[in-house]
């Protein structure tokens, strides 16, 4: 017996060693800031045997009992397998459902998707809770998002990255007024960070490190960007590569990603443009140990969320996530929803540090492409689908 | 005289070409572009360092008959710890050395779990993995961030040697060191008293309990020591290779690090040389992907470290004989 | 137990208390194992500022709480049943089958291959076919290691760790390329859905999926243990030098173990497809293979124990969603759970100590002699 009660002993010891190491980093990881909490229930002992039909009082009092009313606005968002603050597009998602709280009076909540066949389950516990406005971000989640927007029509759905295809054909049964596709030209994007890039070498090498083909938003960003890269330097020399992984690697490899910057920097380049989540993070990471390289960031103005890449970061590729959602979502509730595709707003981030480092002529001639891009005498040549 | 021959040739054969193939592809390649061949050598030289490490880690535990499949999961929690500490003291070397505590407290885990209680080790290693991974998701904090990582120190005249200079002496710390393990391991385990025991214990514990030898302190000592260095193997991801950690950033190395310590038959030459091959296949791969002109979906392109150890593990190496009481408890009489 | 016991009870106890005592003796660690972790769980919880009971009774409704709610555990649990199945069956004759997750892949694919491909075929024979064909995909993805192992000695492991990553190139290309789903406006990397006579029905709350992933576990127990086959691989697991001795041909029970491992992965993935997703899409069945590992531990590597292996650790991914949303707690925590309940169930020791048990030699198991066996 003595021998077991040291081992259990021991055995504690190492539990509370490790709770100890890990316990200071957590203070409440998801804390979803719309939830309110069950309260009381602690007066059922045996809490973990909990009666179902018990506990769904309780979320009824706290969860639904305003959302489903008329007055209560209520708006959820289900984010796409990764985490709300994934310092790219969920989380810019995110921030503009964040307006809509701090400017509309929303009442706000989200869910991390962590298996791609939860997103039907994840989308039904917002819309069974009588939730007014559901955001899904990411292209994966278009189906799920129709689906549910087809069960669901007194609730209005934004679906981030999801193109909508039944605007296009002549099936008005097909018709989803309460639906709208947030999506943006990512490749024009792209094009004016390749621009950026190919004015910006000494080398004549520049380098894109991406997430994988099997998103098509990357795809865009990386056409986008040779395009414009050749549109102003025909002769660049452009390297750029896909994470070799799977969906669920690529966009979370930041290793691989720092390798593959370095990789390039070591063989000449010297812009780096890092597109593909946390595996671009880790390359615009690593460029900023390098000095006289620049990187570029995607997204969101990478000079709020990566605030190790300042060294190098000239600009980001931006999507401008978070005003297009807040924009969608004040239309819901204003009652003048635009069903069908909602074109986003793209284009660079601040330059920040930089402002001074390039030149006013490069500045000008962003402006120019810029211009040229909206009124359609510049083509980037990308053609999704086509 | 040609007996042995014979089987120096046998032994070694296979690796002096593959080693030969490789000079002369990589002299080649240098007179047509030196700065392309460097790149592709250096990155070969980082893939490659998490793995060795990660099979130094499991050789250790091997050598002295306890499986360790939780390379992975100690990669994951001590990177994450590093990390943190980095954050909370942004002193780098005191984070790295608690990634290596972390990674030993987690031998200590796994020690005591397969010899202590006797528990199966494969039980013992899984349990490890998802534990790493689901603390380090559900404890990861966003807008954590470090200012700097550890930087690359150039060994004065030697980094100046055309190609190997850059490749070999132009690292940052960590990959120095762990250079220099393979070394140290390698020495230890082949020409020291400790490696003697600890390869009787793997080989024949009965018979090691019979001569005095502490079955169950060599068996915890190397696998305590195996997980510092999975620990190592950790910081370097968040330290020194990223600067940043993300959950289940290790993304399935700790288990191509246990591929690659079967690979190179149980000895850190062997996984070093079976890391490296590894890591040149994934600089090959991404070079390929640069120069673009392959009319070949990237896919495949992407296949090729897997293919390649594959192919030359059944075409070269094929079978290898792990220590003979690997996996079982022991128990004293 | 000991004669003295054995005598006591016989004398003592009643035919059916004797029989309710092994039930109890048989339930009572992984039930305490379970609790110990969810206690653990709980402390964790509780460090990290969340409410544990909140986060259990959402967790609870969300796996059993109404009729959905128990159809999406059976959902989740039935690709866990194969993929355990599929590891257990390969610890039995010593392999480690670390490559379930790319033969469940190749299930997945080739399932949804015959599913878009083919039309106009009664469901009695479409669904079927696609079934089949997706094991089979599984099946020989599986020989592949099998046959390195026999005819050049490389270790399954190396071999089933780099086949895994092989085959998520390849799926992913195809869902990208030569199969991708060409309907007008999709720029999506996935296939077609499947044509409806593929799909695999619900009955009821009881996805059909998940009786067959039950009856392939019956199969699975009958093959090893009522068959010569099954003593065979039993046998090569067991001491492959004596079955070599003993006439038995291990290099074909070798190929064959891995080939029958892997059809029962690749019909994981392809009731995935037919049941599930609908479709192929690459990031739809991540993860699902390696969790078979966690599930063959769980389960003891016996069929009937992957059952209720998976059917905890699919209730517990169908209620993570329900605990984000009532209680704000990070899906990870089931992860510590699972890690926890794994532990406790292994290392019996703790757990007897606890309820006072001694200890029963046959529930002892040890899979990692397997491990150095060529």
């Amino acid at each position: 017996m003595k021998k077991r009660t040291a081992l259990l002993t021991t055995f504690l010891l190492l539990l509370a060693l490790l709770l100890v190491a890990c316990g200071g980093g957590g203070e409440e990881p998801a804390a979803n800031e719309g939830s309110t909490t069950t309260t009381e229930e602690t007066t059922n002992e045996e809490a973990t045997n909990e009666e179902a039909t018990n506990e769904e009082t309780t979320t009824e009092e706290t969860g639904e009992a305003d959302c489903a009313s008329e007055e209560v606005f209520c708006v959820g968002l289900v984010t796409d397998v990764g985490e709300i603050d994934d310092k790219s597009f969920n989380q810019s998602a995110w921030e503009g459902v964040k307006r809509a709280e701090a400017e509309l009076g929303a009442k706000i909540d989200f869910i991390e998707t962590k298996d791609a066949k939860d997103y039907a389950t994840n989308i039904g516990l917002f819309a069974d809770n009588g939730y007014d406005v559901i955001v899904t971000v990411g292209f994966a989640l278009g189906e799920a998002t129709a689906e549910a927007a087809a069960a669901h029509p007194d609730i209005f759905f934004i679906g981030v990255d999801q193109f909508q295809a039944w605007p296009f054909d002549d099936d008005a049964s097909n018709d989803l007024p309460n639906l709208a596709g947030l999506i943006f030209p990512e490749d024009k994007a792209g094009f004016l960070a390749g621009a950026l890039a190919g004015m910006m070498t000494e080398s004549n090498t520049i380098a894109a490190v991406l997430g994988t083909d099997l998103v098509p938003p990357v795809v865009a960003f990386k056409e986008g960007y040779e395009a414009g890269a050749r549109f102003v330097n025909p002769d660049i020399n452009i390297i750029s590569t896909y994470h070799p992984g799977g969906l669920d690697v690529a966009f979370t490899d930041p290793e691989w990603g720092a390798s593959t910057a370095k990789q390039a920097i070591d063989q000449g380049a010297d812009v780096v443009f890092g597109a593909g989540g946390k595996t671009g993070n880790g390359a615009i990471i690593e460029v900023a140990n390098h000095e006289g390289v620049y990187c570029i960031g995607v997204d969101t103005d990478q000079w709020e969320t990566v605030p190790e890449a300042h060294p190098c970061l000239i600009s980001s590729a931006m999507k401008l996530i978070t005003p297009g959602v807040f924009d969608l979502i004040s239309a819901a509730k204003d009652g003048n929803f635009p069903a069908g595709n909602f074109v986003g707003e793209v284009g660079l981030a601040p330059f920040h540090d930089f402002d001074s480092v390039i030149p006013q002529e490069v500045k000008d001639r962003l402006n120019e492409i810029d211009t040229g891009l909206r009124d359609g005498s510049i083509e980037t040549g990308y053609n999704p689908g086509g | 005289m040609t007996m042995d021959m014979k089987q120096l040739w046998k032994r070694y054969g296979p690796l002096a070409i593959i080693l030969l193939v490789v000079i002369v592809i990589t002299a080649w390649r240098y007179a047509l572009n030196p700065q392309t061949t460097t790149a592709v050598l250096a990155s070969t030289l980082r893939q490659s360092t998490p793995l060795v490490l990660g099979a130094l880690c499991g050789l250790l535990g091997e050598r002295s008959g306890v499986i360790n499949i939780g390379i992975e999961g100690q990669m994951l929690l001590a990177a994450f710890i590093g990390f943190l500490t980095s954050v909370w003291t942004g002193n780098l070397l005191l984070a790295v050395l608690a990634g290596v505590g972390v990674g030993a407290l987690l031998g200590l885990l796994l020690a005591f779990m397969s010899v202590t209680l006797k528990m199966d080790q494969i039980i013992g290693g899984t349990v490890i993995n998802i534990l790493a991974f689901g603390l380090t998701g559900y404890f990861y904090q966003a807008g954590l961030t470090t200012q700097g990582k550890l930087r690359p120190i150039p060994l004065g005249a030697l980094a100046d040697i055309p190609l190997i200079g850059p490749v070999l002496f132009n690292n940052p710390p960590i990959t120095y060191v762990t250079l220099l393990l393979v070394v140290i391991i390698h020495y230890v385990l082949f020409y020291t008293r400790w490696g003697l025991r600890t390869r009787a214990v793997g080989e024949h514990p009965r018979a090691a309990d019979t001569v005095g030898i502490n079955v169950y302190l060599v068996r915890y000592t190397n696998v305590v020591l195996g997980g510092a260095i999975a620990g190592l193997a950790g910081a370097y991801l968040t330290l020194e290779a990223v600067g940043s950690f993300e959950r289940a950033m290790t993304n399935g190395r700790g288990f191509v690090a246990l591929a690659v310590m079967i690979f190179g038959k149980w000895t850190p030459f062997g996984a070093w040389g079976a890391a490296l091959l590894f890591g040149l296949a994934t600089a090959i791969q991404t070079q390929l992907q640069f120069a673009g002109e392959l009319a070949i979906p990237h896919q495949f392109i992407g296949m090729l470290p897997y293919v390649l150890t594959i192919v030359v593990l059944a075409g070269f190496v094929g079978r290898a004989r792990p220590p003979a009481a690997i996996g079982q408890p022991y128990e004293t009489e | 137990m000991t004669t003295e016991q054995e005598n006591l009870e016989q004398t003592t106890a009643s035919s059916v208390g004797m029989a309710l005592l092994r039930v109890w003796r048989g339930v009572s660690v992984p039930i305490t194992a379970v609790l110990l972790a969810v206690v653990i769980g709980a402390i964790i919880l509780l460090v990290s500022g969340a409410s544990p009971v909140a986060a259990y009774s959402a967790l609870i409704k969300g796996s059993f709480g109404d009729g959905d709610a128990v159809a999406r555990t059976l959902e989740k649990a039935t690709p866990l049943v194969l993929s355990g199945l599929a590891v257990a069956f390969a610890f039995k004759a010593g392999l480690f089958n670390i490559g379930a997750q790319g033969q469940l892949l190749f299930g997945a694919i080739i399932a949804a291959a015959l599913g878009f491909g083919i039309e106009g075929l009664p469901a009695i024979i479409h669904i079927p076919l696609a079934l089949f064909g997706g094991a089979l995909a599984g099946a020989l993805y599986g020989a592949i290691p099998g046959a390195l192992k026999t005819y050049t000695g490389a270790h399954e492991v190396i071999t089933t760790i780099m086949l895994n990553f092989v085959a998520i190139n390849i799926t992913d290309f195809l869902a990208n390329g030569p199969w991708k789903d060409t309907s007008p406006g999709n720029i999506v990397a996935r296939t077609p859905k499947i044509a409806p006579s593929a799909v695999i029905p619900e009955i009821g709350n009881v996805p059909l999926g998940f009786v067959l992933a039950v009856l392939a576990a019956v199969i699975t127990w009958w093959l090893l243990w009522h068959t010569t086959l099954g003593y065979e691989i039993r046998t090569v697991g067991l001491n492959p030098h004596a079955a070599e001795y003993a006439g038995i041909r291990v290099a074909w029970i070798t190929i064959l173990t891995m080939m029958l491992s892997g059809l029962l992965a690749g019909m994981g993935g392809a009731i995935e497809t037919q049941g599930v997703v609908g479709r192929y899409q690459p990031g739809f069945n991540v993860g699902l293979g390696f969790d078979g590992i966690t599930i063959a531990l769980l389960g003891k590597t016996h069929p009937f124990g992957v059952i209720p292996a998976a059917l905890l650790v699919g209730a517990m991914k169908a209620g993570a969603s329900q605990m984000q949303f009532d209680a704000g707690v990070a899906n990870e925590i089931t992860d510590v759970i699972q890690a926890l309940i794994l532990f406790f169930v292994a290392a019996d020791l703790i757990v007897r100590w606890i309820l006072r048990m001694r200890e029963t030699d046959e529930e002892k198991i040890t899979l990692s002699t397997g491990w150095g066996k060529q």
